[in-house]
């Protein structure tokens, strides 16, 4: 075994292409912006690219590692060597990814990270699917995690025990649900827009009245301008929201099924293994207790159809990757009774049945009304602000008289202050905290409802904040610190706690930490 | 309350962990002062050389008298702010450390306590800069695996004290880690 290895040879190809891929995305603005403009410079630009390229093939060439008792060691360069040297117990997790190429050239490019920092600390890029089994035994080799056949795509009935597995069915639930590609789409409507494709399209079917810009150029001077909008403007707006509607959530479940088609989670040992993906397959190892923090996720819809969102943060990932376990969560739909099991397979001391959740102080209400109540005023502001410019901007004659806008602003501001007041009660009804069984638990959210826990043994500092309104109300946000805590929103940060409970929380959970050693 | 704060230096290294919340040297203020001092000059110089700059090129004659009135009231605020801000600073910042670990109290509007376990502590730089070396004051940055509190500074400690502390907060034994 210990002998020095080298990429697959294959592997140029891929640095290479990893390369172009960067510059893919430029390249095509600039071919399109320099089209109509004479045959420029423009795109010469793109031979940046050679030397890039170069650089990445060289490097890939050089890229030899090595698979020591302890430790694994990575030698690239030719000019510049550098030698590598990971501690397989720093590994926190391996991930490996296989796209189409990869599987037609029976390769994997396999990602190793530790806790060190942006950069994945060895990227093999990529090595023949054989060598990544080698590597994840030789790193999580210490214990006998057996030899469980992960990378292949759709082998039939993999060892290790299966916490659960998303059918096809649940893959388009998940896709309904997270709707996440409705930014994509909207990003990819605005270039449309601004390319004016549209016009050109819509003048096809339409004459010039109904064509792209110009109606809904239209269409805002008839709603604004006071008027009734036509039936032919109102029909026509309707249905171009229903079909775009229609249209984005397709294009959502389709590009879910499609990356997590055939997501398996399950246990081998003491670890993790995800596996999802049709085309481009992933395969993650988790070991369990490098989890850091764990967050249940349930927005409206996910109630609505009985199921939850997983999410787990290991030191290791980093929220930029690209394709990282650390950006997928790890159950993206989950139903109630599967949650059950994968929690007691992530967290078995923690008893979830038994939880009593703390609220935050009475006054907490007044304070969260007070902070939507000024977003309500800005916002309305904004709306007055808004209209004024784009009337203007339209040139829509006559503009809004100024008294009929100051009602629709005030209107406005009444509908979001009532907003506010709803959000504030639920939302201050729905923070809570517990700690129980070795860990603290924080909720909050009523639309959409995050639960994340924290073991004490993950806890790195607990922070007590005290702003000015704190101190004049007697509250006091109390913040805990994890590794690897890449977003924002799933982070132990309690506001509104009453100051006393605040200060023995805090001196409690400080204790606590002292008295476990932390293990990455 | 101060003045003997930070003791003699015969006291044991084991007298650093005694669990009393302590201010900080008296001398960062002094400290503090002239390292702010020197940030505010910058900041007022470079401002002095827009004003000039504005006045040379700008069309229209009001802009650099605004600029021309603004400039000595901001030079005078950022003076204000450098001699007063450090004594005012200083009133709301503490330390404790215990065998526990260190726990830090700062911030005069927004009032911040941070506790750091000992056992979370990776590793300790302790830092003394020109200014510092001249009061015999040190840095203290400890270093942990989180994420927001990757980093605790404490600053104006007496450079003795803060290495003290460093030598209290290090694990005394090589333990594996994992």
């Amino acid at each position: 075994m210990p002998s020095e290895r080298r990429l697959h040879p294959a592997s140029f190809l891929f640095a290479i292409a990893g390369q172009l891929r960067q510059f893919l995305l430029p390249g095509v603005v600039v071919i399109f912006t320099a089209g109509a403009a004479s045959g420029g410079w423009e795109p010469w630009w793109m031979f940046a690219v050679i030397p890039v390229a170069v650089g990445a093939l060289l490097r890939s060439l050089s890229y030899r590692y090595h698979l020591d008792e302890t430790e694994l060691v990575v030698r690239t360069g030719f000019v510049f060597r550098k030698e590598r040297h990971i501690p397989y117990a720093r590994i926190q997790n391996i991930e490996a990814i296989q796209n189409v190429a990869h599987r037609l050239l029976q390769v994997i490019e396999v990602r190793i990270e530790t806790g060190a920092g942006k950069e994945d600390d060895a990227t093999m890029r990529v090595v023949p699917v054989a060598a990544y089994q080698e590597i994840r035994e030789c790193v999580l080799g210490s214990r006998p995690a057996s030899a469980l056949p992960a990378a292949e795509a759709g082998s039939p009935e993999p060892g290790g025990s299966t916490i659960f597995r998303l059918t096809g069915r649940e893959l388009l639930l998940s896709g309904l649900i997270d709707n996440r590609s409705a930014v994509v789409i909207a990003a990819a409507f605005g270039v449309i827009w601004e390319l004016g494709l549209f016009d050109r399209v819509f003048g096809l079917f339409f004459d010039d009245e109904v064509s792209g810009r110009r109606f809904v150029r239209q269409a805002v001077r008839q709603i604004f301008g006071g008027g009734v909008p036509s039936f032919q403007t109102l029909a026509f707006t309707v249905a171009g929201a229903l079909i775009l509607f229609a249209a984005v959530t397709v294009l959502s479940m389709a590009w879910s099924y499609i990356r997590l088609y055939g997501f398996l989670l399950r246990r081998a040992g003491d670890d993790l293994r995800v596996e999802y993906g049709l085309f481009t397959r992933i395969s993650a190892t988790i070991p369990l207790w490098r989890i850091q923090t764990l967050t249940i996720f349930e927005g409206p819809l996910h109630r609505l159809f009985g199921r939850a969102a997983v999410k787990v943060e290991t030191a290791g990932a980093d929220a930029s990757e690209q394709g990282a376990t650390g950006r997928e969560p790890l159950a993206p739909i989950i139903r109630r009774q599967d949650l059950k099991t994968l929690l007691e397979h992530v967290l078995p001391d923690v008893d979830f049945a038994r939880l009593e959740w703390e609220a935050v102080a009475p006054g907490a209400f007044w304070r969260e009304l007070r902070r939507s109540a000024i977003a309500a005023t800005v916002g309305s502001l904004l709306f007055g602000l808004m209209v004024t410019w784009l009337t203007l901007g339209l040139r829509i004659a006559p503009p809004w008289s100024g008294n009929k806008l100051t009602w629709w602003t005030l209107g406005l501001l009444v509908l979001l202050l009532a907003l506010a007041t709803v959000h504030a009660r639920r939302y201050t009804a729905s923070l809570g905290w517990a700690t129980r069984d070795g860990a603290v638990l924080f909720r909050r959210g009523w639309l959409r409802q995050r639960i994340t826990v924290a073991r004490f043994s993950k806890m790195q500092i607990v922070a007590l904040h005290r702003s000015p309104f704190d101190r004049r109300t007697g509250m006091a946000r109390l913040r805990v610190d994890t590794a690897g805590a890449a977003s924002e929103a799933d982070r132990i940060d309690i506001p509104y706690l009453p100051a006393d409970i605040a200060s023995d929380l805090h001196r409690r959970l400080a204790a606590e930490a002292s008295g476990t050693s932390f293990q990455w | 309350m101060s003045a003997d704060l930070d003791g003699p230096p015969d006291a044991s290294p084991a007298s650093v962990a005694d669990g009393v919340h302590r201010q900080l040297d008296p001398r960062v203020i002094q400290l503090e002062r002239i390292t702010s001092f020197i940030a505010s000059a910058c900041i007022s110089g470079v401002l002095a050389m827009a004003v000039v700059i504005t006045w040379l090129a700008a069309d229209s004659a009001w802009i650099p008298r605004l600029f021309a009135i603004a400039w000595p009231a901001i030079t005078g605020l950022l003076a204000w702010h450098s001699y007063a801000w450090p004594a005012i600073s200083y009133r709301y910042e503490s330390y404790r450390v215990d065998h526990l670990g260190i726990e830090i109290r700062r911030g005069v509007v927004w009032r911040r306590q941070i506790t750091v376990p000992k056992s979370r502590v990776q590793h300790i730089d302790v830092s003394q800069g020109p200014v510092e070396r001249r009061f015999g004051l040190g840095s203290l940055s400890i270093y942990t695996a989180g994420t927001d509190y990757a980093m605790v500074a404490l600053r104006g400690v007496t450079h003795e004290r803060a290495l003290r502390i460093r030598d209290h907060l290090l694990p005394k034994e090589a333990q594996d880690a994992v």
